[in-house]
């Protein structure tokens, strides 16, 4: 299971990871933006994107669009880790096809759940 | 600043139709002395007048310099106090930063040595329950024997290495106290600027009442969701409400 994390604080990607990696997720990969996340995704192998909304360059829901405009992402699941809590922006990021949505601050079961919840319909 | 208007005074006093009879009448005598007080009585009433002006005047100059007095002290405000607010808020990022890496620094050090506490226990108790019911020779329970030793000798070392890591975590926990000081500083600052605009917008007499909407506003994203500041739509409050929300759109 490889799995990427873009968020433009350093911090929460660290927070990110830390947490993947006690729910056994040892194979994580980092990026700051969309514009550097989106050439990691189609070159390398993943299995989940973790992202973030607000970010300079590209932003999480301009990332999330070109995953699913991108014939061999299309099916990649995305879950989204933002502060952004409006409900037209979390509509917004369910019509655009995202997975799950987590608000932050967020705790370790938060996740734990959302990623239980993204395998089990991948699975099923 | 309106132009001075003299006030119509009233002269035709009795006072001063007298005065004028004596003027004549020291005149006619050739009494110089007496004609010039006299008229030094009459060029009085007018210098009264022109003081009462002049204190007018006074006061709208020193009101205007007093406004103007504000108007510098805002160009102060734009010129370095809200560079140096920047700065400072920039500081408070830095620091907000340092520590946050600082503790995740400890905390990434510290849970392999958990782990490895918690592999050593597992295994250590494993063969203690099989010592315990006698299922274990004599070369097996030497052995064992021996990596008790050891067990407690890293024990003690691994213990000292968490409460060490345990304390730079509280030692990185003091950015709080000063970026709020710093924090404290700027919000003064802008309350500052708030009154001043305030005070321009007073005495320009720009009309305050219509709000314009910004229309950046809405392209700009709301972010963390602050209480007690409103940013406009309904936003949810937690996690639990974005589920609700999600499954309502059939999630």
């Amino acid at each position: 299971m490889k799995i990427l994390i873009v968020d433009d604080f350093s911090t929460m990607r660290r927070i990110i990871k830390n947490l993947l990696r006690d729910l056994g997720f040892n194979n994580t990969a980092e990026a700051d933006d969309g514009t550097t996340a989106l050439p990691m995704l189609q070159g390398g192998k993943f299995d989940l994107l973790v992202t973030d909304w607000n970010m300079p360059g590209m932003q999480g829901i301009d990332l999330l669009k070109h995953v699913r405009a991108d014939e061999s992402l299309v099916k990649l699941p995305v879950l989204m880790v933002t502060a952004e809590q409006k409900r037209e922006q979390i509509v917004e990021a369910a019509q655009a096809g995202v997975n799950g949505y987590i608000v932050k601050p967020f705790t370790a079961q938060t996740l734990k759940e959302k990623l239980e919840k993204i395998f089990e319909r991948i699975e099923g | 600043m309106g132009k001075p208007v003299m006030e119509e005074q009233n002269i035709l006093t009795d006072e001063n139709i007298a005065r004028v009879r004596d003027l004549l009448a020291t005149l006619e005598r050739g009494d110089i002395k007496g004609a010039n007080e006299v008229i030094d009585d009459l060029a009085s009433i007018r210098e009264s007048d022109i003081y009462k002006e002049m204190g007018k005047l006074t006061r709208e100059l020193h009101d205007a310099i007093m406004a103007f007095g504000m108007d510098e002290q805002l160009s102060v405000l734009a010129e370095n106090e809200i560079p140096d607010a920047r700065q400072r808020l920039r500081h408070v990022i830095d620091m907000t930063d340092q520590a946050a890496h600082r503790t995740l620094n400890e905390v990434e050090e510290s849970l392999p040595v958990c782990e490895q506490l918690e592999t050593r226990s597992k295994s250590l108790h494993d063969d203690w329950l099989r010592f315990k019911s006698r299922d274990m020779d004599i070369n097996e329970f030497k052995q064992l024997a021996h990596r008790l030793d050891k067990f407690f000798e890293v024990n003690t070392n691994d213990a000292s290495k968490l409460r060490e890591s345990l304390n730079n975590v509280l030692m990185a926990q003091d950015f709080q106290d000063l970026t709020s000081q710093i924090i404290k500083k700027v919000i003064k600052l802008v309350e500052e600027v708030e009154s001043n605009l305030v005070e321009i917008i007073r005495l320009t007499g720009a009309p305050g009442g219509k709000k314009q909407k910004d229309p950046k506003q809405e392209e700009k994203l709301a972010g963390p969701v602050v209480p007690g500041v409103n940013d406009g739509g309904s936003t949810v409050s937690g996690q639990d409400d974005v589920d609700d929300l999600l499954s309502s759109l059939g999630f």
